[in-house]
């Protein structure tokens, strides 16, 4: 009776560097036998196979992890001696191989810049506080719960009377309050300094800042009475403009500034750490504060006030909400015909973070399969240079080094490389987070604070101390492990990594294209997303129209003395030779939206509310200029404008809302207060709220017949160059008012463009590691296949000696090449499969499984792998055998 | 002079009482019967290892042609002039500490 067989094999494969190995069986057999005997061939055979496995196992664990046999040796992978002098020799060593320690160090540089890029540049949003006192205790106080891309301003606004009503009633909150969100729509322009200059200031509750918890570095905040309507006009300028503007002047705080001819005192700076647009308003500017008055004026204006709350300690938002509920129930019922009592409170971290998550899990997923490829790609390198490592470290080893620190020493190599990956990578990362949060007009939250810092070095500097110790764990283990004798008898001929290396090296090489493959595809949905994006129909025609913001700095007496004003304009620019349509419009799409609501004559509505509608204040020219077709009826015409009958146009989708199946031309709208309003026309759906979002409920009002305006977009069609047009249209524009800004203008293509830029922004760094990860999938099979056919050079002239064509040896490696990428770009596909569905969320208008991406994608690393196979082909085809022969 | 664990201690001296029949079977059974340590294979090879790599232990492997260990050698175990040096120190050190000690060890 002999033990069992596996058993046996195992240990003996364990056992099989250890010189007591063979007397180990024979102790095992020994008492094999006696158990056998005293128990049975069942209990012995039992006995055997745990014994084998606890001695396997342990001697695995050990030989895995180096430990020495007990307590810290000095000597070995984790001992001190010797420490200092491998660390010069690891110097040497990557002295003596310049060239290819640049290449790997570039190599983990891409990596390494790739993940710490996207840590500086989304760390303000995910990774560090936001910029307040205490942020976790701050919160956003919307109208409304409506996802983000469906809201327009008017569901996160509340009506000012909540603000006061809630700073009176409830308890949850230490302090309450909120800014204008349609402050843009009141703009300055700042005069006595130079040329009149447009500005754009926001309206703030006078306790913002205080409830926020920053502090102006110079100057104060505003006072209550400031605060007040009719109060003292004071501003807070922000800390960009303060240094750009007035060379960061502080005498300035306390004198006093010309907006829209009202002098008004810089009451103090903003501090450098608060960029209210970044927070607030991601992708504009905003140069300074000034107060908005929390009072019944303001309330009148309806929905324009973003409240924010700080919580007292040990208020969860969920108690929170419950408060305002109470409160609002309460109010509800002393005031029953009060409309607009509605909150919805999220903290703000989630406010401002919680719609870019899903794009920020995808780029950190991306980051960190970019560095396993870039691990792969470099361990690969490693292998492909260990058999000549084997030879130099069996020289050490037979003059006395042990095992763990012959590992150790590939692992300080690997260390210093890396740590150069480290200063690519930072350098890489710098550069790249430069370009990111120096681009205008993305709207992503606090994009421009991102900076290459402390915390962001020490992530580059941790990424690549793992890269280093990860990719030379299996060169080193398979260098340490080489028996001496055997490679030193070796080592005149050219060494032949065995069939298991090349083995592994290709498995790498398999892996490294799956990786790309992922990437590959999840951007290539991404692109085909954002290209489905811009395909859509808009339902105008950005192309060759440009708009210029009418702020006259002048006040009107009456509304129709302002209204002339501004037809006045239009008609002005419509003179210019080459322009051929103006138009006029109080916000242009894609800015800001808001939200009135309508009842139709003779139908109850089912919630008794009125129909919410997004309204539109336009002149007859608006449709054309910017390329909106009518569906039925008739434009406003000039006469629309005056006094008689409100006529007023819909679009389809409000058409079929207010009408269903029937005919919406001719029919009745109340508009309350002001009155009732024909529909002349139905205009087709434009996307006015963002491209990817269909429209709503909208409605074209005379521009003159409606009081809700203090400035308007005007857009301006032409065939001729902009540059052609502008400087006329600027004349014109001075000579209706010469203290109205007039050189600034801007064309709707980049409107749509920055309605864009948050996705944009997600493509453009995953096209880069897309790039990134096929380059290094290239190189990974070049290097493969290179090395490959310089160790057979011997077998393959001997084939050619005997008569093999060149063709078919080039055609075996490139077969092989091949083989490689598709076993690679087949597992790619299914983890693709996996992974996509967690990018649904991002994508537009394709399927996460779309065939012609997984096709495309397999097509373009498959085109890649051919290039990277065809010079080692080549080279193949190239061997002669006799001179191989010789060689050999 | 390396020194001696407790372990390491009682495996030489089981070596040393065995005189030249040492092998790590007997060792361990030495070590079971009389000295009430069960120890694992795996622990006691180690230290068998660590106590050769300090030059307290030498051994050769001995050809055995028995069925039991079928036909593997047998590892002789031999306690070096430094090993012995090592056990001498460990008594030396122990004994004169155990005097005086022993009423009160048996009291209590």
């Amino acid at each position: 009776m002999t033990p069992p067989r596996a058993a046996y094999r195992l240990l003996g494969r364990v056992l099989r560097h250890d010189p007591a190995g063979p007397a180990i069986l024979g102790d095992l057999h020994e008492d094999f036998t006696r158990i056998l005997t005293a128990r049975g061939p069942g209990a012995a055979h039992r006995w055997y196979w745990r014994e084998a496995l606890l001695l396997s196992g342990g001697r695995w664990v050990r030989a895995l992890l180096r430990l020495p046999s007990r307590g810290p040796s000095l000597d070995g992978f984790f001992g001190v001696r010797g420490l200092g002098q491998d660390g010069v020799q690891a110097l040497r060593a990557v002295r003596r191989a310049p060239g290819f320690s640049l290449f790997t160090a570039l190599v983990i540089g891409l990596g390494v810049g790739a993940a710490t890029g996207v840590y500086s540049v989304l760390k303000p949003l995910f990774f560090a506080p936001l910029p307040f006192r205490e942020p976790e205790t701050l919160a956003w106080i919307a109208y409304q719960d409506v996802p983000e891309g469906v809201a327009s301003l008017s569901h996160l606004t509340s009506r000012s009377g909540n603000l006061r009503d809630f700073r009176e009633r409830t308890r949850s909150f230490e302090g309450l309050t909120g800014y204008n969100a349609f402050s843009e729509q009141g703009a300055f322009t700042l005069s006595g300094v130079g040329e009149p200059e447009r500005l754009v200031g926001f309206a703030v509750a006078h306790d913002f800042l205080q409830v926020l918890g920053v502090q102006p570095i110079h100057g104060r905040g505003f006072t209550q009475e400031e605060g007040t309507w009719g109060g003292p006009p004071a501003v807070i300028l922000t800390y960009g403009f303060w240094r750009q503007r007035f060379a960061g002047d502080p005498t300035l705080v306390g004198r006093s500034v010309v907006l829209n001819d009202v002098p008004r005192t810089v009451a103090g700076v903003l501090p450098p750490s608060f960029d209210f647009a970044s927070v607030f308003t991601p992708g504009t500017r905003v140069d300074f504060l000034h107060p908005y008055p929390v009072s019944e004026e303001t309330d009148r204006h309806g929905n324009e006030v973003v409240i924010l709350g700080r919580m007292k300690p040990g208020v969860t938002p969920a108690i929170a909400q419950a408060d305002l509920d109470a409160v609002l129930a309460g109010l509800q019922e002393e005031q029953p015909d009060r409309w607009g009592l509605s909150a919805h409170l999220t903290p703000m971290k989630d406010h401002l973070a919680g719609p870019f998550r899903p794009a920020f899990f995808l780029l950190l997923g991306a980051a960190a399969t970019l560095v396993l490829i870039v691990c792969v790609n470099v361990s690969n390198l490693l292998l492909a240079r260990s058999p000549r490592r084997v030879r130099e470290m069996a020289v050490r080893k037979t003059l006395g080094a042990s095992r763990g620190r012959i590992a150790r020493q590939m692992v300080l190599e690997s260390l210093v490389v890396s740590l150069g990956g480290a200063v690519v990578g930072g350098g890489l990362a710098r550069l790249a987070t430069r370009a990111v949060t120096g681009a205008v007009g993305v709207r992503v939250p606090l994009l421009s604070q991102g900076r290459m810092d402390a915390p962001a070095l020490l992530v580059a500097t941790a990424v690549a101390v793992v890269t280093g110790v990860v990719v030379s764990l299996a060169p080193a283990l398979r260098v340490a492990e080489g028996g001496e004798a055997a490679v030193l008898r070796e080592s005149g001929r050219g060494t032949s990594a065995g069939r298991g290396a090349r083995r592994l090296r290709e498995g790498l090489v398999v892996a490294q294209v799956t990786l790309a493959c992922v990437l590959l595809v999840v951007g290539g949905l991404l692109v085909r997303s954002f290209r489905a994006v811009l395909e859509l129909d808009l339902g105008f025609d950005p192309a060759g129209a440009v708009a210029w913001q009418l702020n006259p700095a002048r006040s009107f007496e009456t509304d129709a003395e302002k209204g002339a004003f501004f037809e006045g304009i239009a008609e002005r620019v419509a003179q210019i030779p080459g322009v051929e349509r103006v138009g006029l419009i109080d916000a242009l799409p894609l800015g800001r939206t808001r939200s009135w609501g309508f009842q139709i004559p003779g139908v109850q509505q089912d919630n008794g509310r009125p129909i919410g509608y997004f309204p539109h204040l336009v002149d007859p020219g608006y449709l054309e200029a910017m390329g909106i077709p009518m569906v039925a009826g008739r434009n406003l015409t000039e006469d629309d404008m005056g006094e008689g009958p409100l006529a007023i146009l819909i679009n389809e989708t409000g058409a079929e809302r207010a009408f269903p199946g029937g005919s919406a031309v001719g029919r009745s709208l109340d508009f309350g207060w002001r009155g009732l309003g024909e529909i002349v026309g139905v205009v087709k759906d434009a996307r006015h709220v963002s491209p990817e979002m269909g429209a709503g409920v909208e409605i074209y009002l005379p521009l003159a017949r409606g009081d809700d305006f203090r400035t308007l977009d005007m857009v301006v069609r032409s065939s001729l160059p902009t540059s052609h047009v502008a400087a006329a249209v600027a004349a014109a524009l001075q000579e209706a008012d010469p203290t109205m800004p007039a050189r600034e203008y801007w064309s709707v293509e980049s409107t749509v463009d920055r309605a864009l830029s948050a996705r944009r922004f997600t493509l453009g760094i995953l096209t880069a590691y897309g790039a990134a990860a096929l380059l290094l999938a290239g190189l990974g099979i070049y290097g493969v296949l290179a090395q490959s056919v310089a160790e057979r050079t011997p077998e393959i002239g001997i084939r050619i000696a005997l008569g093999a064509s060149a063709a078919k040896v080039a055609g075996g490696v490139l077969g092989r090449t091949l083989l490689l990428a598709g076993l690679g770009i087949g597992a790619g596909a299914l983890l693709s499969v996996w992974s996509t569905r967690l990018v649904a969320t991002l994508l537009f208008g394709v399927r996460p499984t779309d065939p012609l991406t997984f096709v495309g994608m397999a097509l373009i690393l498959l085109a890649v792998a051919a290039v990277a196979g065809l010079l080692p082909a080549t080279r193949a085809a190239r061997i002669r055998g006799t001179r191989a022969l010789q060689a050999e | 002079m390396n020194k001696l664990g407790e372990f390491e201690l009682l495996v030489l001296l089981s070596i040393l009482r065995q005189k030249k029949d040492a092998y790590a079977n007997r060792v361990r059974e030495d070590l079971d019967r009389n000295a009430g340590r069960r120890v694992s294979r795996g622990a006691l090879y180690r230290t068998l290892d660590r106590l050769t790599e300090k030059g307290f232990l030498e051994w050769e492997l001995e050809p055995s042609e028995t069925p039991e260990r079928g036909g593997h050698p047998m590892r002789r175990l031999r306690v070096t002039e430094d090993g012995v040096g090592a056990v001498r120190q460990a008594r030396d050190v122990l004994v004169p500490f155990f005097n005086g000690v022993s009423t009160l060890l048996d009291e209590a």
